[in-house]
């Protein structure tokens, strides 16, 4: 395992994205290793630099001091900063010598953005012929919507993820950055592929993403469901379309809630035996799942009246250590203070200028070999005369003049 | 000339249900071969649905069939000698092995990460479990339910909740599953790129909990630094959030002034929002809830589709919250040729989701449909085991596959 160093060392992103999806994106390629250097005008800068998350007590973000903002210092880990004028042909240029000794680009401006400040694909391939661009767009590149705008939620509700979530008898309703977040994911995996297939053929190429169908190919059983049988899947609530009991309980205390599922009749045994009622288990209501399935209010009944009187966290315990699958439903403070978590390393703490120590979600997975250690997300403008100076080679006088017409801070 | 990315990775799938298989699906599509090593009895997403009209059918699974197209597949019982070397034979022949076996499933069979990596010093071994394979919870069961609210985002669902007092929920579907394949792969793949550039294996361990937990990474640092909390949150429209219209529901976004304006102008201005005030964010924040009945009333005089397309043209970020019929059907997944027909021999034709992304010179395509319990195990045991056909015929016998 020595010497092996993380899969994308060496490799370099230019990432010209903001908010969700396109930080992210580079920042999980920065986990497997890659240098990923964050364009933003200094006047235009990722707005998540200064915003508070919702929801706060407020329903759109608040502006924090710049450099603050916690969703910009979670999504933006050991990148590095420079800041570039791109509305001026000059910014441009300098974009574009940065692009020629990268390896990958990437933007999730709206449709075409790129192309119009003469950075599209056929543009950039004249610069590096190998190069790797991702466009991360709402709906993606052409078609009839692909100039309207979109977030993370829209995007779910559009590709079928919103419609089955929430109970039953409620509205429908979507996640928040989560969905975000995903399409980061698939995007990162689309990038490592071509660059498994640059490092085999030489070719680079073109990734057009839509993170409308991000969400799509994530209920990819549930469309075929329906082309199969003509069946709307529709909203369940926390229940499964067979297993029972599979719920989630309220436990003693203010907004406490335990989860439970249950998938076995050897696994319901164990449950009438850690609730103090093993006749359960024989109960002609409860013996096979068919039979729980069609008794589950009832089932459900008995096991919150003993769910309601007791601790949460002990009651987790005792399902777990029977050999069952149970968990909290954990809030933010939950997570920080889950022992399994921090005895695992999930949380990394970076020192930041405003704010001390930040502790903040680690590597998305542990990997043998050469660890990446995830650094702060960078301030603005924090490295602009590493990029411009060690890594393009500009002189004092060039940087001055740049910093004379604006084009950097 | 159109390619394949990822031709020439050798996969071993040692995985059921959700997680593995679609990470293992999201590398065949890409051109890599895998391998599905299925128990005697199949994975059990052949039980799992949905099902055609015609009903169950191990073979017609509607979880079995969109994640395992792209593999060949085998039937191997570990359980007796002769499968277990069957096993170590397909492990020193690929590139990556993804196991998401019940906990310490391939250490009891003698086969730790040691062992495997003697086998096999350049493999790319993924494992993928509910919490792990370190800490205190390693081992302990899990699944959709618990992991999602493991790992804290149940917790804060439904959002624009009507009531504290009903429980969380979890999202549709196989979220976890499929968010954790996801992960896995994108670490699987970048292994894999690792491995072919220094001829070195490694180890992945990604867990179903970590998935859910790194989802939330923004919402987490928000809360314990800045005190925002998430849990099922009242509906404050239109700034981010569901609306119901007269025909179904919609999100619509206005959380920048000009967004707000726009909207307004769409409402045909009204006079209770008029003013410069309601030009300010902050303004809006404090009391747009105070003009909800009237937003929701105006919006329940609309329509889903016509709301789309008229909001969108003035620059406001929405989309309809679409049903399965509504997603087949829409413009831009039609215009992208986002599904795609395949054909199995036992379940049918059916149009499958595909992939959010177009790749220039390596699309991802279908190579072949999910494979018919043990369909390749001879061809595979055969021409890539170097096994003859005596010796297969002796691994049947001995109940290996």
């Amino acid at each position: 395992m020595e010497n092996n160093p993380p899969p994308l060392k060496g490799i370099r992103v230019a990432d010209f994205c903001w908010v969700y999806a396109g930080p992210y994106t580079g920042m999980l390629l920065g986990c497997l290793g890659a240098e990923v250097i964050k364009v933003e005008g200094h006047r235009r800068t990722d707005l998540l630099r200064h915003s508070v998350m919702w929801p706060l007590a407020d329903p759109a973000p608040t502006p924090v001091p710049p450099n603050e903002g916690m969703a910009y210092n979670s999504l933006n880990m050991s990148k590095k900063s420079l800041t570039l004028d791109l509305s001026k042909p000059e910014g441009v240029a300098v974009a574009k010598k940065l692009v020629a000794i990268s390896d990958i680009v990437t933007d999730n401006m709206r449709a075409g953005s790129m192309a119009r400040m003469g950075m599209g694909y056929d543009e950039l391939r004249k610069i590096k012929s190998d190069i790797i661009v991702l466009s991360l767009s709402s709906r993606g590149q052409g078609g009839p919507q692909k100039d309207y705008a979109g977030y993370a939620t829209i995007h779910q509700a559009i590709g079928g993820g919103a419609y089955i979530n929430g109970y039953p008898d409620g509205a429908p309703c979507h996640t928040m950055g989560d969905v975000d977040l995903m399409n980061s994911n698939t995007a990162a995996f689309a990038i490592v592929a071509a660059l498994y297939h640059r490092e085999r053929t030489g070719e680079g190429q073109f990734i057009d993403c839509s993170q409308v169908q991000g969400v799509t190919s994530l209920i990819g059983e549930l469309m075929l469901g329906y082309e199969m049988n003509g069946q709307i899947p529709e909203r369940m609530g926390n229940a499964h379309p067979q297993y029972a009991p599979h719920n989630v309980y309220k436990c003693w205390g203010v907004d406490r809630w335990l989860a439970l599922e249950v998938h076995s009749d050897e696994e319901f045994v164990l449950l009438a035996r850690v609730i103090g009622q093993p006749g359960l288990a024989e109960d002609a209501r409860f013996a096979n799942m068919a039979a729980r399935k069609k008794n589950e209010a009832e089932l459900d009944r008995i096991i919150e009246e003993w769910t309601r009187e007791r601790d949460r966290d002990w009651m987790a315990d005792e399902f777990c250590q029977a050999g069952l699958a149970a968990a909290p439903s954990r809030n933010g403070e939950d997570i920080y203070a889950d022992p399994h978590l921090r005895e695992r390393g999930a949380f990394v703490t970076v020192d930041h200028p405003d704010w001390g120590n930040l502790e903040l979600v680690g590597n998305p997975w542990k990997m043998s070999g050469e660890e990446v250690q995830l650094q702060r997300a960078p301030l603005l403008g924090e490295h602009n005369d590493y990029v411009l100076r060690e890594l393009l080679g500009l002189s004092d006088a060039e940087i001055a003049d740049l910093r004379e017409q604006d084009i950097i801070m | 000339m159109a390619g394949l990315a990822l031709e020439g990775i050798k996969v071993v799938e040692l995985a059921t249900m959700v997680a593995g298989p679609y990470c293992a699906k999201m590398l065949a599509d890409m051109g890599a071969d895998v391998i599905k090593v299925e128990p005697p009895e199949g994975d059990p997403a052949r039980q799992a649905g949905p099902f055609p009209k015609s009903g169950p059918h191990p073979e017609r699974s509607a979880l079995f069939l969109y994640n395992n197209t792209s593999k060949r597949g085998v039937t191997l019982n570990l359980d007796v000698a002769e499968g277990l070397d069957v096993l170590k034979r397909l492990i020193k022949w690929a590139d990556v092995l993804i196991d998401s076996l019940p906990f310490h499933s391939l250490k009891n069979l003698g086969l730790n990460w040691e062992v495997i990596s003697e086998l096999n010093p350049s493999l790319v071994y993924t494992v993928i479990t509910p919490y792990g394979m370190t800490g205190p919870r390693a081992g302990v069961k899990g699944d959709e339910l618990t992991l999602i609210h493991a790992g804290s985002l149940g917790n804060l669902l439904p959002t624009r909740a009507e009531s504290i007092d009903r429980p969380p929920i979890k999202p549709g579907g196989h979220y976890v599953g499929y968010h954790c394949g996801l992960s896995a792969a994108l670490a699987t793949v970048g292994a894999a790129l690792g491995k072919y550039k220094t001829g070195k294996g490694r180890m992945v361990d990604v867990s179903l909990q970590d998935t859910i937990v790194t989802l939330m990474r923004p919402n987490l640092a928000g809360n314990r630094y800045q005190r925002s909390n998430w849990s099922r949150v009242p509906d404050r429209p239109p700034a981010m959030g569901r609306m119901e219209t007269k025909d179904g529901y919609i999100v619509i976004g206005t959380p920048e002034d000009h967004h707000f304006k726009a909207f307004r102008e769409l409402m045909g201005n009204p006079e209770w929002i008029a003013g410069k005030d309601w030009e300010t964010l902050a303004y809006r924040t404090h009391h747009l809830m105070d003009v909800r009945t009237k937003l929701d009333d105006w919006m329940r005089q609309q329509s889903k589709h016509d709301i789309h397309h008229s909001a969108a043209k003035m620059g406001i970020a929405v989309g309809p919250i679409n049903l399965a019929p509504e997603v087949v059907s829409d413009e831009q997944f039609v215009y992208r040729k986002y599904f795609i027909d395949v054909e199995h021999p036992e379940a049918g034709k059916y149009r499958y989701a595909g992939w959010p992304y177009i790749m220039s010179a390596t699309p991802a395509r279908v190579s072949r449909p999910a494979p018919l319990l043990g369909q390749h195990s001879q061809e595979v045991f055969c021409n890539e085991l170097g096994y003859s056909s005596e010796e297969f015929e002796q691994l049947k016998r001995a109940g290996a596959i």
